[in-house]
């Protein structure tokens, strides 16, 4: 489970995040809405390590986790996705995804060069699940295209595949489906409903307020940077405050 | 000629030492290292104390090949997480700061003088022993390159975050690339002090760095090969000049800077027109078909 309790953050003279407490536990999925420059990026990224927080923690299974380290905090099995696509645009689609996977041998110089046997059986298995996700994702027939090459929405699915190799307990997904075709969403819906009964904790930013209440177990709206209102899609949807500090802006 | 031809082998065969190394650094990982020729004046400077006293050739050679890749690591630790931004600049000091120190200070290796080396008894041999540190690099780097390793030295060239967000430690990754190419490097300047037979700072300029930049822009960053074919074009283009100078009896000094000039402009019409190199680096397609 993963417990945000009390987290600030301010840069400059601007408080981006005040006091903001949220729980994903395992098997659901987290919603977080909210207008535009809310923080809920800011709060994913402090999760994830890419920031310190001024205040507050972050526990995963009660255990505290290492703040603004973002390689200690991705070892403890929590991945992430960006708001704009992060891959390695000059390596193939496949290899990108071959990124994905942990503790390979020949990321180490000894086995390398020594344990070459290893290796291979590696990264033959990371192939063979690198390919099983791609086929899961449509995104088989592109495997040896550069991933810079894909369109927005097909660069999104990807880091989700090459999240999905790395097989972390929690997925940070910012705006998975922002830019992606709305065929590829209902897919991707399925997708993370699948990823869900895995018993993974999924915590997933979007703006699609359909899309939120068709696979979320829980929101969370963020306004100014301060949680302003928690519940079930349904709760969320009749609440008074969030409509008009959110929904009932004009799109 | 034919002893002509020996040693232009020789010497396209270390400075392919030198720019398989910064290939690995830069072509691969990104890491712009203004300060190459950094570890080669250590291998260097090692070869050449080890036979002041009286050493026999071989600790000269460990010297060498242990002392650049701590020097490597003790100049990217100050760095720390900000390498990328100040590893340039960092790197290229501490190359000047080397060879002034050398200069300065006769005591360690005769100051602006130099010392001498004891010269390899034969030329082929010292063809043949360049040739041979030259296929080791290459293998070495192929290696890394074509594996595991050198994809996560890819990732963190193209986006460190990224790395880091996987899991991976860009800092760790660049330490062991450090030692590995500084350490090419370094056996590269022992063998050099060997082959020249002699040693002083004017041997280890900046512009020796530079000439190493402008092989792996003209070859290909990130290709191997590449890197290994801009260094034998720019070499013999130099070790050509040296045969102008002497046969139209213009100065040596005005070819020597017009060499430079040359290569400026190589690296110019690189950047405009060939940026990925005259070979540039090759897509991995892997078979997915049946899986
Ligand atoms: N590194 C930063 N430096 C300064 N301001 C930042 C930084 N990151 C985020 N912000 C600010 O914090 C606020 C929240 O941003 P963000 O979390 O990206 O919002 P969103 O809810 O749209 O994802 C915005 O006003 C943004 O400008
Ligand atoms: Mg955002």
């Amino acid at each position: 489970m993963l417990t945000v309790s009390d987290v600030s953050i301010a840069f400059g003279g601007f408080q981006a995040l005040r006091g903001v407490s949220m729980v994903a536990r395992p098997g659901s999925i987290v919603g977080l809405v909210g207008p535009n420059g809310s923080g809920k990026s800011t709060l994913l990224n402090i999760v994830s390590g890419i920031y310190r927080p001024d205040a507050g923690k972050v526990r995963l299974n009660d255990k505290p986790l290492p703040l603004g380290r973002i390689e200690a905090v991705a070892a403890r099995g929590i991945g992430r996705t960006f708001q704009v696509p992060r891959l390695a645009q000059r390596l193939t689609v496949l290899q990108n995804m071959l990124v994905g996977a942990r503790d390979q041998p020949g990321e180490r110089l000894f086995d390398l060069f020594l344990r070459p046997g290893r290796v291979a059986a590696m990264e033959a298995d990371a192939l063979a699940r690198s390919v099983a996700i791609l086929k899961r994702l449509g995104l088989v027939e592109k495997a040896n295209d550069y991933a810079g090459n894909l369109s927005g929405g097909q660069q999104k699915l990807l880091t989700m595949g090459v999240l999905l190799m790395s097989d972390p307990q929690v997925l940070l997904l910012d705006e998975p489906a922002a830019g992606v075709n709305p065929v590829l969403i209902e897919q991707q819906v399925e997708f993370l409903r699948s990823l869900r009964d895995e018993g993974r904790a999924i915590v997933l930013i979007e703006h699609n307020m359909e899309m939120i209440s068709n696979v979320c177990d829980v929101v969370y709206v963020l306004d100014a940077g301060a949680v302003i209102a928690e519940g079930t899609p349904a709760e969320i949807r009749d609440n008074a405050e969030v409509i008009q500090s959110y929904l009932g802006q004009p799109a | 000629m034919i002893d002509f031809a020996i040693y232009a082998l020789t010497l396209v065969a270390i400075w392919s030492v030198m720019a398989i190394s910064l290939n690995i650094q830069f072509g691969m990982t990104g890491l712009v290292n203004f300060g190459q020729i950094l570890p080669f004046a250590i291998g260097a400077y090692a070869a050449a104390i080890g036979v002041q006293y009286d050493l026999p050739w071989w600790v000269g050679a460990v010297a060498g090949l242990v002392a650049a890749p701590i020097a490597g690591i003790l100049v990217i630790l100050p760095a720390g997480r900000s390498s990328q931004d100040y590893w340039a600049l960092i790197t290229l000091g501490a190359g000047e700061i080397f060879r002034l120190t050398m200069l300065n200070v006769p005591s360690i290796a005769g100051g602006a003088d130099g010392v001498t080396v004891s010269r390899l008894p034969d030329r082929t041999l010292a063809a043949g022993l360049a040739v041979a540190l030259c296929v080791v690099a290459y293998a070495v780097a192929q290696q890394i390159g074509n594996g595991p390793f050198g994809r996560m030295l890819r990732v963190i060239r193209e986006d460190e975050t990224l790395a880091a967000t996987l899991g991976r430690s860009p800092m760790s990754f660049r330490m062991r690339v450090t030692v590995v190419s500084w350490a090419m490097a370094g056996v590269a300047g022992v063998l050099y002090a060997h082959v020249i037979g002699y040693v002083a700072p004017t041997s280890f300029l900046v512009t020796d760095t530079f000439l190493v930049w402008t092989a792996v822009i003209l070859g290909g960053p990130g290709r191997n090969i590449g890197v290994v074919i801009g260094a034998a074009i720019l070499i013999l283009m130099s070790v050509s000049t040296r045969f102008l100078a002497e046969w139209s009896g213009l100065p040596s000094d005005l070819v020597a800077n017009l060499r430079l000039a040359v290569f400026g402009l190589i690296l110019v019409l690189m950047f405009l027109f060939r940026p990925a190199g005259l070979f540039p680096e090759t897509k991995r397609v892997q078979n997915v078909d049946g899986l």
